[in-house]
């Protein structure tokens, strides 16, 4: 499972810009949206469906459906172990 | 009125680094808008009650080729998956909007795209947007990059009183 958080991560980084974040910056359970964690924004959450998609075949039906998965990278990563087609 | 430019190809990351550090959104804007915010940043950087909101500037950015840089961009993404990121700065108004967020602006905020570069339209319509008497200075800009590296980009600070004399 920690390899896939951290290739999540990796990825994340890349599709979102976060530039001059590592990997490292990233605490696994923090919440990726709000004001703690990444701060992510609502534009963020459809890059993040395009990149489960793209990267794993997995189809959210919904941006609510993503507020779910996406609390955290450790909720993401377990969804994607689950759920992947690729 | 003060004018600043950013030379055409310089390291925008770089130069963000130098006048702002504080703004992560700046690495998700497309290249219109990065020039925009900072042109706007060496502009009023040194301004006192930087970021107390204000109604009495207007932003005003015009350009000849608008956004199409990023169009392409978002074109090229279409036929894999469209990229919303890309997409949310396909048109080439955001520019403004993004430099009023930051500034904490609320007055007038335009983007025209024209023909090619007039001056005197230019400063015709700066003259009109101070018609509203709430309106005491202006964000001017002239942004024009048709390509990610290639740009011709300049801001001016205008008050009221120079631009009416």
């Amino acid at each position: 499972m920690n390899e896939l958080i951290n290739e999540l991560k990796l990825k994340v980084i890349e599709a979102l810009n976060l530039e001059g974040m590592t990997p490292e910056d990233i605490d696994d359970n923090a919440p990726l949206f709000g004001d703690q964690g990444l701060g992510l924004d609502s534009i963020d959450v459809l890059e993040l469906i395009v990149l489960l998609e793209k990267n794993y075949g997995i189809r959210l039906a919904t941006p609510q459906e993503g507020k779910e998965v996406f609390k955290s990278m450790a909720v993401m990563a377990e969804y994607v172990a689950a759920n992947r087609k690729k | 009125m003060k004018h600043v430019s950013i030379p055409s190809g310089a390291d925008l990351g770089a130069l963000y680094r130098q006048v702002a550090g504080d703004y992560p959104k700046f690495f998700k804007m497309d290249v219109l808008s990065k020039l925009g915010f900072l042109l706007t940043e060496m502009l009023v950087a040194d301004e006192a009650n930087r970021f107390q909101p204000r109604e009495d500037r207007a932003v005003l950015v015009f350009s000849r080729e608008g956004c199409v840089a990023n169009d392409r961009h978002y074109a090229a993404s279409m036929p894999d998956f469209p990229s919303p990121a890309l997409f949310v700065y396909t048109l080439p108004n955001i520019v403004s909007g993004e430099i009023a967020i930051r500034n904490k602006y609320a007055g007038e905020t335009s983007a025209y795209v024209l023909e090619k570069y007039d001056e005197a339209q230019l400063w015709a319509l700066v003259r009109e947007a101070f018609q509203d008497r709430c309106t005491k200075s202006a964000v001017v800009a002239w942004i024009d990059c048709p390509s990610d590296t290639v740009w011709k980009a300049d801001a001016w600070l205008v008050g009221r009183e120079e631009i009416l004399k």
